[in-house]
């Protein structure tokens, strides 16, 4: 069987959505596991992925959030986020990405016989825009359509983007610095007045803070 | 123990629950309180983090599972679309904390509007008079902070708020402007949010991880923080978590206790004189529902067939804006400023009833609910690439408006038990059946444009219709959840037409009680917690002046 990793799951739990405020995301399992990811993410080799299945979902992650003159999700490292949580709370979508990586080399293939990350970036996005539409010439008959894979990935490399690097992506607060989010002030001691009201200006958290002004 | 007896079980510690566990406790009776999920703790709250709070909802609710179906021919997909917590304390201990009073004509929907094609509209069987000094009482245990005089189109209210109303953020500010511009009255959103310390909780820091986060000062009012510490200081209270509560067992016609399973799966039970339900109003019917016997083969109470039925939630048509200035949106709670001008209900708008409009940072207080929102944007915005990063870095500068909409009561619209998912102990998960009546999808279309007047008065860049999935609604796609459930296990005089009577007790079953959202005949176009907690009040009350005279069967 050419896909016997995927023995023994439905199209069912890849279904199985996050809920986003009531919204159904398309994001596989999120049924919660004992969490290993906080160790994880101290190391940045793969702990689930192939090296090809890495490269793979790295370039993909690179194309959904691309670099310009700020960093992207390749250099947030969104890759590694994903990596660790299919190691982890989204074990469920491990066989997803295994057969997406498959089916995407399978349909750049068909339109360039090369693999994915062999192609240029122009050629990269053409292969998701035919994902994204469901539309795939050459992806693999089989449980996964080519919309739930690019779906799935594209949700993580968002959230790798911008959750707390602790685990894993975000790398540099990459994410933050481009969302213009200074982070969570909850141990920080919240916000003034000034500060809601865009009078004051706020250091976000990787700054080190300002020392109080001495008293003359 | 087994042959201990205590005087009230009550299941679920949220706002009916909560409620009732403290002044029954109060009032001198031993109450054993059942709760499904865990006892969390505040100093947790410091840490939690968007990735596991919201994305995931692995804090409140880790083991919440339900299905969905737009109508009995759909197929049914499995989720977790309620925004509910299965935690002690319930839905309150992450929740935004808008503490609103209905109108008075929000108790009387029936009578106001008449008969309505496909909606089962119904009247409180009590009044707006009748529940004030509930909700004056629910406000001061819950320090709202509010404007006295503020919102013209408001409910008359005897005194004014216990607590100030809180500061503006920059995007209510200028909110509060377009809307101001365009004629409308804006004013502060009544929050039950310490602006000053009250009661011996602290003033709120404005950190704004509020809604969907524990609030790990005690700055936010909930059950957890105020009425759970009082009653355990009793001694009366004999507090149970990770207690799933799968059947009430009957015998002679009345309930004789619960019998749950405990954080191991062992079945266990426990005998009391009287049962109060207050699951909410997808748990509250399901275990009604989970309850079969051969007195009540269909269910526990419902006789009437109505166990489950009429579930509706609000509807939420919303607008996004792009400012020039940055908005701070991430800052303080969710929602400072609202207006109500388009409140009171206009049959010459297309639609009848209404709801009130507020400046929220539901999906701009963090940023991946921001990047995993960008649907139905505008160009040069897209959904990856270059788009999606310059959507993202908008982020600062986003005004968001949404409404609170009222949503007609319809039978068909219910919580009943699936056929096939079962949860981690195998009991059949709630299965959510739910579509729109026309008269939310022609509100929702009235409401988008005035959010978007609003947005663009108030002076933005770009502005958009919310197309945010789960929210969004039109003819084939309604809302699969909501965090304001009501109406399945609807309250009247009339026991065919209802489950429980005026006193939210089962028509049926005498020692039997249900105290939560599920007993709300209609919806309001208000965030329904403080009507809530009233209503618990008042039932609790009743309830104390019943057992004290003997008079409890």
């Amino acid at each position: 069987m050419k896909h016997e990793h995927l023995s023994g799951f439905s199209r069912r739990d890849f279904l199985v959505r996050g809920s986003l405020y009531g919204g159904s995301l398309w994001i596989a399992a999120n049924l919660p596991r004992p969490k290993a990811l906080q160790a994880a993410q101290a190391s940045r080799e793969p702990a689930v992925l192939s090296k090809h299945e890495w490269a793979t979902v790295e370039a993909i992650c690179a194309r959904i959030v691309p670099t310009d003159h700020e960093p992207g999700a390749r250099e947030a490292d969104c890759v590694n986020f994903i990596d660790k949580a299919l190691a982890n709370e989204d074990a469920q979508a491990l066989p997803l990405y295994r057969l997406g990586v498959e089916g995407i080399d399978a349909v750049a293939q068909q339109r360039s016989e090369q693999s994915f990350v062999a192609l240029e970036p122009a050629e990269q996005d053409a292969v998701l825009v035919v994902l994204e539409s469901g539309q795939a010439p050459g992806w693999p008959a089989g449980p996964i359509p080519a919309q739930v894979f690019f779906e799935t990935a594209r949700a993580h490399t968002i959230i790798g983007f911008l959750a707390d690097p602790k685990y894993g992506g975000n790398r540099g607060f990459a994410g933050w610095r481009v969302a213009g989010y200074p982070g969570p002030r909850h141990h920080l001691g919240g916000y003034s007045r000034a500060q809601m009201l865009g009078e004051a200006p706020i250091s976000p958290v990787w700054e080190p803070a300002k020392k109080p002004a001495k008293n003359t | 123990m087994k042959s201990d007896i205590f005087d009230v079980c009550v299941i679920g510690t949220g706002a009916g629950g909560g409620v009732m566990i403290d002044a029954l406790c109060a009032a001198g009776m031993r109450v054993v309180a059942l709760e499904r999920g865990a006892r969390l703790e505040t100093s947790q709250f410091l840490h939690n983090d968007e990735l596991e709070n919201v994305v995931r909802d692995a804090v409140f609710s880790p083991h919440q599972l339900e299905t969905y179906r737009f109508d009995e021919k759909s197929p049914s997909e499995t989720g977790r679309f309620s925004q509910i917590a299965h935690c002690l304390g319930g839905t309150l201990t992450h929740w935004a904390a808008w503490s609103w009073r209905f109108r008075p004509d929000e108790f009387r929907v029936l009578s106001e509007e008449g008969p309505v094609e496909g909606a089962s509209l119904a009247d409180w069987p009590f009044g707006y008079d009748e529940l004030a000094p509930f909700y004056e009482r629910a406000e001061w245990d819950f320090g709202v902070a509010g404007e006295a005089k503020g919102n013209p189109f408001q409910a008359s209210r005897g005194k004014g708020y216990p607590n100030p109303a809180h500061p503006d953020r920059a995007s209510s500010a200028a909110f509060r402007a377009g809307a101001a511009k365009l004629g409308y009255q804006p004013f502060a959103v009544p929050m039950a949010i310490n602006s000053r310390p009250h009661a011996g909780r602290p003033q709120c820091l404005y950190g704004g991880a509020c809604r969907s986060y524990g609030c790990p000062i005690h700055a936010k009012a909930t059950t957890y923080s105020i009425h759970l510490p009082r009653a355990l200081a009793s001694g009366r209270l004999d507090l149970r978590t990770d207690a799933m509560v799968f059947e009430l067992p009957v015998s002679k016609g009345r309930v004789t206790g619960a019998r749950y399973l405990d954080a191991e799966g062992a079945e266990q039970e426990v005998r009391a004189r009287q049962v109060v339900v207050a699951g909410g109003a997808i748990g509250t019917p399901h275990l009604l529902l989970l309850s079969k016997s051969g007195t009540f083969p269909e269910g526990l109470a419902n006789g009437s067939g109505l166990v489950g039925r009429n579930l509706s939630f609000h509807h939420h048509p919303s607008a996004v804006a792009v400012m020039p200035g940055e908005m701070r949106g991430f800052t303080g709670f969710e929602a400072h400023a609202a207006f109500d001008d388009l409140h009171p209900s206009d049959a010459k708008r297309g639609f009848i009833r209404g709801g009130v409009v507020a400046e929220l940072n539901t999906f701009t207080h963090q940023p991946i609910a921001w990047g995993l929102t960008a649907e139905g944007i505008p160009p040069p915005y897209a959904r990856w690439g270059g788009g999606l990063k310059q959507y993202l870095r908008e982020f600062p500068r986003t005004l968001l408006i949404a409404g609170i909409c009222e949503e007609l009561p319809v039978e068909e619209n219910a919580v009943d038990l699936d056929p096939e998912v079962k949860d981690r102990f195998g009991l059949a998960v709630p299965r959510v059946t739910h579509r729109q009546h026309p008269n939310d999808l022609a509100m929702y279309r009235w409401y988008e444009q005035k959010l978007l007047e609003v947005a663009q008065a108030a002076g933005a860049e770009k502005a958009w219709l919310g197309r945010i999935p789960g929210i969004h609604i039109d003819e084939r796609q309604a809302q699969k959840g909501n965090a304001h459930n009501h109406g399945s296990c609807r309250m009247g005089d009339d026991p065919a037409k209802s489950v429980v009577d005026r006193w939210c007790r089962s028509h049926e079953v005498p020692n039997l009680w249900v105290v939560d959202g599920s007993v709300m005949p209609t919806n309001g176009g208000y965030n329904p917690t403080l009507t809530i907690l009233a209503n618990a009040y008042r039932v609790a009350d009743h309830f104390v002046a019943k057992a004290q005279g003997q008079e409890l069967s």
